[in-house]
């Protein structure tokens, strides 16, 4: 590392994580303040409470990939534990079967088994992240479509469904993500184990030689990621009525392009999660939006494409400038 | 450990990940074997009945899995050894998979078709190694021997004409499209414009695509709540996925009352709503026909026996009132 700013980042990484920061919130008031010109329902408190409900989803998975990429590492079976997660719960969900805590618990603990074993095979076996959580990304829904026989796993009771809906006013999921969102940053800030996470990504052998055992920091975030991607799907069956074993197809990748946007770095050891729900919210108001503006399905593709690569276009040139 | 670079550390870790790569292998050849029932002792004893080969779009789908159902009960009452493979919505992957029944010398082939124009090589590769094909459920550019499936545009001309009585030919629609660009969504889009050009009282708020996805679906509503407002008073949905999903929105911003919405394809959890007074109406498309008509044509074809070019098993619009007679599609 020849420029002495950066090291001086990596050391700090909330610092860093601010600062990169600003390009996101500079997007996203620029995004709602265009949409407020161009369509009067843009602000109202309904749309914006159905914002909140939308991006929900993809900011809990948002927050589990951030700790995965923390680490220098992916996790790309993000969408298929999802739909795995929703037809376990899906399935302890019938009506007067079992108290709602049976569906939500089996759900998470869906994920986080799938977790586990993408951080036992990275850790352990040594495969790459990328194919480690590619061969789960395929498995994960094999078994999926094996528990569900390939069609959706209806009949649930209302107890679950209630879980899309709103307490006082507010999204459930969107309180779901909050609390995620807090957990994480309090893990991230104040414990071991989250400092850890950035000394694993930022570099792998000076960690080893400090004595952190990386294999137990790197298991523990793609298990906490899985964990998160089967309460999204828990989340997202509750939203859908159903388990749907054909749910969250590149699922995975919004929340990567919303954490990368948001700051955290691609190669591990910077980032955050205040910067990944940024992201995540940009997205959301941007898909959002271009509904409302009833924009044609194909011209969203192209703005979201855009968006993703603009905004780390646009952070990359601004920390260079900062460098000088 | 991860420090030793000496001969024997590398040694033994070389020695590991060859043990480790057998190991890998033969459970692979393990899982293969107990999957597909031992495919090599079936060869071995001369099968003496008609082979087909099958590539389905995709068994993640409920309404392919009710034709998959069909075609192996007939099958199994016609006497036919049916190979089932699953196209995972690849258009490329189902060129593979026909290229592989041809080299299996099946009799026939079925293809459910991912695209018009991307899985037309496959049809094509069939006709160049003079195996017949039968394409079922959706169609490809190039022609293939026979065809058996349903009129799209006829379902989404049901399902349109429907919310036009309902609403007494005046008021604001929305539709939602499925996969743009798939046969099933250009013609359910033809089908349905054609009706709304018969009533000019109807007016089309907006169309896009929620890619036949309830989750999709259910923020697309959402939104679309917030666009249209009080002027939005029916939705046709291009499937039923998509029209529980728009119901779910609807439901929960408490418009079921003044809104209408319709869906196609008359799935289980669509003709349950339907039977709940929930959903409007839903298009029954007959997909145990199609999966019946399929493996029956593919049997005539190898027996050399005329077939009809084209077999169209007819939709039928599913209300409360008919409901019942509907089984689980």
């Amino acid at each position: 590392m020849p420029c002495p700013l950066g090291k001086r980042n990596r050391l700090n990484p909330g610092f860093r994580a601010w600062g990169s920061r600003m390009g996101v919130v500079l997007a996203l008031l620029a995004t709602g303040l265009a949409l407020a010109c161009l369509c009067p329902q843009f602000l109202s408190v309904a749309n914006l409470t159905n914002v909140v409900r939308q991006v929900a989803i993809n900011g809990i998975l948002a927050v589990g990939v951030t700790l995965v990429l923390l680490t220098g590492g992916v996790d790309l079976s993000l969408g298929s534990v999802v739909a795995l997660s929703g037809v376990v719960a899906a399935h302890l969900a019938h009506p007067g079967e079992y108290p709602l805590a049976v569906p939500v618990l089996a759900g998470v603990l869906a994920g986080a088994a799938c977790g586990g074993l993408n951080g036992l095979v990275v850790t352990r076996g040594r495969v790459p992240p990328f194919i480690a959580t590619l061969g789960m990304m395929t498995a994960a829904r094999g078994v999926a479509l094996v528990l569900s026989g390939g069609r959706p796993v209806s009949n649930m009771g209302p107890a679950l469904t209630r879980l899309a809906g709103d307490w006082a006013r507010v999204p459930v999921p969107a309180l779901v993500l909050a609390a995620v969102a807090l957990g994480a940053a309090w893990m991230l800030r104040n414990t071991r184990q989250g400092r850890y996470l950035y000394a694993v990504g930022g570099n792998e052998q000076a960690a080893r030689a400090a004595g952190i055992g990386v294999r137990g920091v790197k298991f523990l975030a793609y298990a906490l990621c899985g964990a998160l991607a089967g309460l999204a799907g828990v989340v997202l069956a509750a939203r859908i009525t159903t388990g749907q074993p054909n749910a969250g197809v590149a699922y995975e990748l919004d929340p990567i392009a919303a954490v990368v946007i948001g700051g955290t770095s691609l190669a591990g050891g910077v980032g955050g999660v205040g910067g990944t729900l940024l992201g995540v919210l940009l997205m959301g108001v941007i898909g959002n939006g271009l509904d409302l503006l009833n924009v044609s399905s194909y011209y969203q593709q192209i703005v979201k494409g855009l968006i993703i690569v603009g905004a780390v276009w646009f952070d990359r040139q601004r920390r260079s400038v900062e460098r000088e | 450990m991860d420090m030793a670079c000496d001969g024997r550390g590398r040694a033994l870790r070389r020695c590991r990940a060859a043990a480790a790569s057998v190991l890998t292998a033969a459970l692979g050849a393990a899982v293969a074997l107990t999957l597909s029932g031992g495919c090599g002792r079936r060869e071995g004893t001369a099968d003496a009945r008609p082979v087909v080969g099958v590539s389905l779009l995709n068994v993640a789908n409920e309404f392919i899995v009710t034709i998959e159902q069909a075609m192996r009960a007939r099958a199994e009452e016609l006497g036919v050894r049916l190979i089932v493979v699953d196209g995972q919505r690849s258009p490329e992957r189902q060129v593979q998979q026909v290229e592989t029944f041809i080299a299996q010398k099946v009799g026939a082939i079925i293809l459910n078709p991912c695209e018009v124009e991307a899985s037309s090589p496959a049809v094509e590769k069939a006709r160049a190694a003079g195996v017949p094909l039968v394409n079922v459920n959706s169609e490809t550019q190039a022609a293939p021997t026979a065809f058996v499936g349903s009129r799209d545009e006829e379902a989404a001309r049901l399902g349109m004409t429907y919310i036009a009585r309902r609403l007494g030919g005046t008021g604001g629609v929305l539709m939602m499209e499925g996969y743009l660009g798939q046969a099933a969504q250009l013609k359910r889009s033809a089908g349905a414009r054609e009706v709304l050009a018969q009533h000019p009282g109807l007016k089309l708020l907006a169309a896009q695509s929620a890619e036949w996805d309830r989750a999709k679906a259910v923020t697309l509503m959402e939104n679309w709540l917030q666009a249209y407002g009080a002027s939005v008073r029916a939705v046709f949905a291009q499937n039923d996925e998509m029209a529980l999903g728009a119901l779910l929105a609807v439901e929960r911003a408490g418009r079921k009352n003044d809104i209408v919405v319709v869906g196609v394809d008359a799935i289980g959890d669509a003709l349950q709503a339907v039977r709940d007074g929930r959903l409007d109406a839903t298009v029954f498309q007959d997909g145990r026909g199609q999966g019946r008509g399929a493996v029956e044509t593919a049997l005539r074809l190898i027996r050399k026996e005329p077939v009809a070019r084209e077999t169209y098993i007819p939709f039928q619009l599913v209300t409360r009132e008919n409901a019942e007679t509907f089984g689980r599609n």
